[in-house]
Order: C-alpha cells, then structure tokens, then sequence
C-alpha cells in the first residue's frame, strides 16, 4: 500500500510537472481574458448594470477550457510512452500495468483539478472585482464540475488506448459537448423519430456519458439555490460508478496490447 | 500539348470565366445567399445571422425566466394592444408555468427514470421567477447582441424597446433604441408606434409630436400593405390598427377643433 502510495504520488507530480510546463493552461488564461475585458466594458444601448452575461460567458469559457485540459491530459497518459518506448522502463520497476494505470490517472485527474481550480479562483476574482457576492451554489457547482473533469480525463484515456489521437479527442470532444448541451433533450428527439432510430437514440441515452448532470452554470448566475443533497450525491456516485466501468475497460485494452 | 492547344485552352478557359461572371453578375440580386447587411458579420454568416438574431432574442426570454428556457417566447410575444401588459400578462404567463414545471416534476417522479429525475433536478429550478424592474437590465446583453446580428429583427428592437420603457421605465433610453432601430429600419411602422407610445406616456404633454409619430406609423402600415398585396403580415395590420387606435385616443383628449365648438 504503501508502495503504491510512493509510485502513484511520483506519477501525480510528473503529471503537474507536465501540465504546467506545457503552458497550454497559461495561453488559455489569456485567451480568456481576451474574450472577457472587452465584453466586461460593453454597455449595450448605454444601459450599465447587466452583468449575468459576464458571469454566464466565464463560466461557459471555464467549462470549455476544463474540458479541452482534461482530453488532453488523458490523452497524453500512454500514447507517449508508447512511442517513445519509455512504457519498457515503467513496467520493469516492476509495476503492474494495472497499477500504472490507475496512477497515471490519478496523476492527469489531480493535474487537471489544479487546473480548473486555477480557473475557477480567477472566476469568483472577477465576480468580486465587479461587486458581486460569493455564491452559496459555488462549492456544490465546483465539486460537480472536478467530478465532471474526472470523467472527462478517463473516457479520454480509454480512447486514447483504442484508437488514434486526433479520433479520440474528435470523440471524446463530440460525445461529451453533445450530451452536455443536448442530453438532456434525447428522450423529446427519440418521440418523433421511427421505432429503430427511436431506439438507438434510447440506447445512446442510457449509456453515454451524462455530462449535463454536473452543469450548474444556470443556478449559479440565476441563483436558483442548492442542489437536493441527495441529487448531488446521486450525480458523484454516477461520475464514480462510470470512471470505474472506463478505468476497467481501459485496463483489459491495456492488457492486450502488445508492447 | 502543342503550342495551338494552349491556345485554344487559354481561349476556352477566358470564355468560360466571362460567361461565369456574366452569369453571376446578372443572378447576384436574385441569389438567395446575398443578403441585405453590410460588415464582417454580414458577410461570415450571410442568412445565418438571422436565426443567431432569434437564438439571442431566445437566450434573453430565458433570462426573463430566470433562466429556464421556454420555448413560448414570452417577451418577443408582447402585443402592442395589450393595454394590462405588465400586470395581466405577467401573471398568466407565471401560473401557466407553474403548471408545467410541477407536470415536469410530476412525470419524472412517475416514469422511474433517474437520468431525467437527476437532469430535473439539477437543470430545474424549485420556483418559477421573473426578472422584473431594474433586473431587466440583464436582458439587455442579449437583446443588444440579437440585433447587432441581424438590424432587421424587428421583434428584437421592439423587445428591448418594451424593457427599456415599460420594465426599466427608461424613457431617454426607450427613445434611443427606437431611434437606432429606425436608422436600421427607416419607417417601419411598430418601431414609429413604439416611439410615439413612448411620448405619448412620457407624461410632458408633448401630444402633437405623439400623434405625428402615430401619423407617420399608419402612413408607413398603408405603403407596406399596398406593397405586399395580398401577402400582407399581419403584425403590419394589427399595428396600423394600435397606431390608429391611438390616434383617435389624442383626438378625444384634445378635444373637439375649434370651428366644430362654434
């Protein structure tokens, strides 16, 4: 365990070590500040005093850059390695692939939650640069949103182990964007459709990754209150229960291939 | 390919590229790609600016809800004649959803399934809430967005006109939309309305330039309805009818002209 304990904290550091170096999150702070000061200085028709459209376009810019942090750091886990034949060396330590596997994980999770943190403190920043208040929704929505980058990082590392890596992340993009925004709305499309597209569309609903349910955009800029308790423990059970069926299909992906 | 070949294929290719611009350039008015509109926006997103336009008008109606997104599109269905429009209409819109949010809850807890029970739950509110007074500022972003991506959108124009005047009760702010609109849409007649209403409240007594507005929205309703023919919008006929109704509503209050006392 304790074992374990050494090889995963020296996989999470390389993984910090990685992100930060790259400065891909830096590049997106800055496109954002882009995109937000001149919108921030609009007054439209001359009227001052709207400022929910800030707050809805950070945190939509927030969501966005998350997601692209969060393919690309579960992207990167093994391709690499494999490429570079550095993968040899790891497995001789010896540590079980396995084990790798759920380090490196951990390692791209925690690097990817350092990342949105980061973001999420420049976005109560810029809430309370502009007079607003600290939302009571904001602990909830930020703990939804780390569940959500989890799962994120590991439907990622799943398709980065099954095929190349500009399909996995046009995938994984496409998936997770789609449910996000329509998700939500499959049971209403499948009512109109013929049987079998009904029915595929069902199917592609009860299984597909639901990053909907972590989206609490709406309640934080509107301040529609908490989530039920029980809703937000249900949603973090889903995001664990479906990390755990990608970790394993990604486990028995990564035990056939042939090193 | 000999030297003739080249020739002739020069030649071939200068005719063909001269029938192609004359073709073009005779069907370009008629070419249902070119749209009115001037600008980097116009000319990116052509006729898609149109359903961006209504997407934004959409987007400020769901914050009028307080973000729910409704698909009856409150704000852009104001009528002109609707004398109790703050009071009457606010309130009917408010009970029937209510119904709809508790049917919402109602059947999700019926059908068993717990992605939408959980999708309800977080992406619904518990109540039903409208932006109301100086809160309806927050609309104003979007409605401002909706009609920098298409001017034309006059549902747009009179939305934010409504906001400004009856909701912000911004008179100065009123007359300016209706003013930027109309530079956009020179005569339209509901914008005319929309100014005229708004002198017409403004309570300074300024009748006559009220009743030169309403003048000027019924001459302009008239010119569009001989234009359209039998193709006539019928906003055009309902606000020739508003503008009108006005009319004769300052004619009472200045009472009868001079000769008709004698």
């Amino acid at each position: 365990m304790k074992l374990f304990a050494r090889q995963t904290c020296a996989l999470v550091k390389l993984s910090f070590i990685e992100l930060w170096r790259r400065n891909d999150v830096f590049a997106l702070v800055l496109l954002g500040l882009a995109l937000m000061v001149p919108l921030s200085m609009a007054t439209p028709f001359g009227a001052a005093g709207a400022s929910r459209y800030l707050d809805e376009m950070a945190l939509l810019l927030v969501w966005g850059f998350s997601l692209f942090v969060a393919l690309g750091a579960g992207q990167r886990l093994f391709p690499p390695e494999f490429e570079s034949r550095t993968i040899y060396p790891l497995l001789a330590k010896p540590i079980s692939r396995g084990r790798l596997l759920v380090g490196k994980y951990i390692g791209a999770v925690a690097a990817s939650w350092s990342a949105l943190a980061f973001f999420y403190v420049l976005f109560v920043a810029s809430v309370l640069l502009r007079g607003g208040a600290f939302s009571a929704e904001l602990p909830q929505a930020v703990v939804l949103h780390f569940a959500f980058v989890a799962l994120a990082v590991a439907v990622s590392l799943l398709g980065s182990l099954l095929v190349t890596a500009s399909a996995n992340l046009s995938l994984s993009a496409i998936v997770l964007v789609g449910m996000f925004f329509f998700g939500r709305r499959i049971p209403e499309y499948a009512e109109g459709l013929n049987p079998a597209l009904a029915w595929i569309l069902k199917g592609i609903y009860a299984v597909a990754p639901h990053a909907e349910f972590f989206d609490m955009r709406q309640r934080l800029i509107h301040g529609w209150g908490a989530v039920d308790g029980i809703v937000f423990v249900t949603v973090l059970v889903y995001a664990a229960v479906y990390v755990s069926v990608l970790l394993l299909l990604a486990s028995l992906a990564l035990g056939r291939k042939r090193l | 390919m000999s030297a003739a070949g080249r020739v002739f294929a020069a030649l071939g290719g200068i005719a063909l590229a001269w029938c192609l611009a004359g073709l073009c350039g005779r069907d370009i008015g008629r070419m249902p790609q070119v749209v009115r509109g001037e600008g980097a926006l116009a000319v990116a997103f052509g006729d898609a600016r149109e359903t961006i336009s209504r997407a934004f008008v959409g987007k400020a109606d769901s914050y009028f809800h307080g973000g729910i997104d409704m698909d009856c599109g409150h704000l852009g269905h104001h009528r002109h004649d609707e004398h109790c429009e703050d009071e009457c209409h606010e309130h009917d819109h408010g009970h029937a959803h209510g119904h709809d949010h508790e049917a919402e809850h109602e059947t999700a807890n019926e059908s068993l399934d717990l992605w939408r029970w959980i999708n309800v739950h977080v992406c619904a509110p518990q109540e039903h809430r409208h932006l109301d007074g100086e809160k309806s500022v927050e609309l104003m972003p979007w409605l401002w967005a909706s009609v920098k991506a298409n001017p034309h959108n006059i549902e747009a124009w009179t939305t934010t006109w409504y906001i400004a005047n009856n909701m912000l009760k911004d008179k100065e702010l009123a007359l300016r939309v209706v003013a930027e609109g109309l530079e956009k849409n020179p005569d339209n007649p509901e914008l005319l309305i929309c100014r005229g209403r708004t002198i017409y409240d403004r309570g300074h007594g300024d009748l006559a330039a009220a009743h030169a507005a309403f003048v000027a929205a019924v001459a302009s309703a008239d010119g569009m309805l001989q234009r359209g023919g039998d193709e006539t919008d019928e906003r055009i006929l309902r606000a020739r009818d508003f503008a009108q109704a006005y009319i004769d509503e300052i004619a009472k209050k200045r009472g009868p002209p001079p000769d008709a006392k004698e």
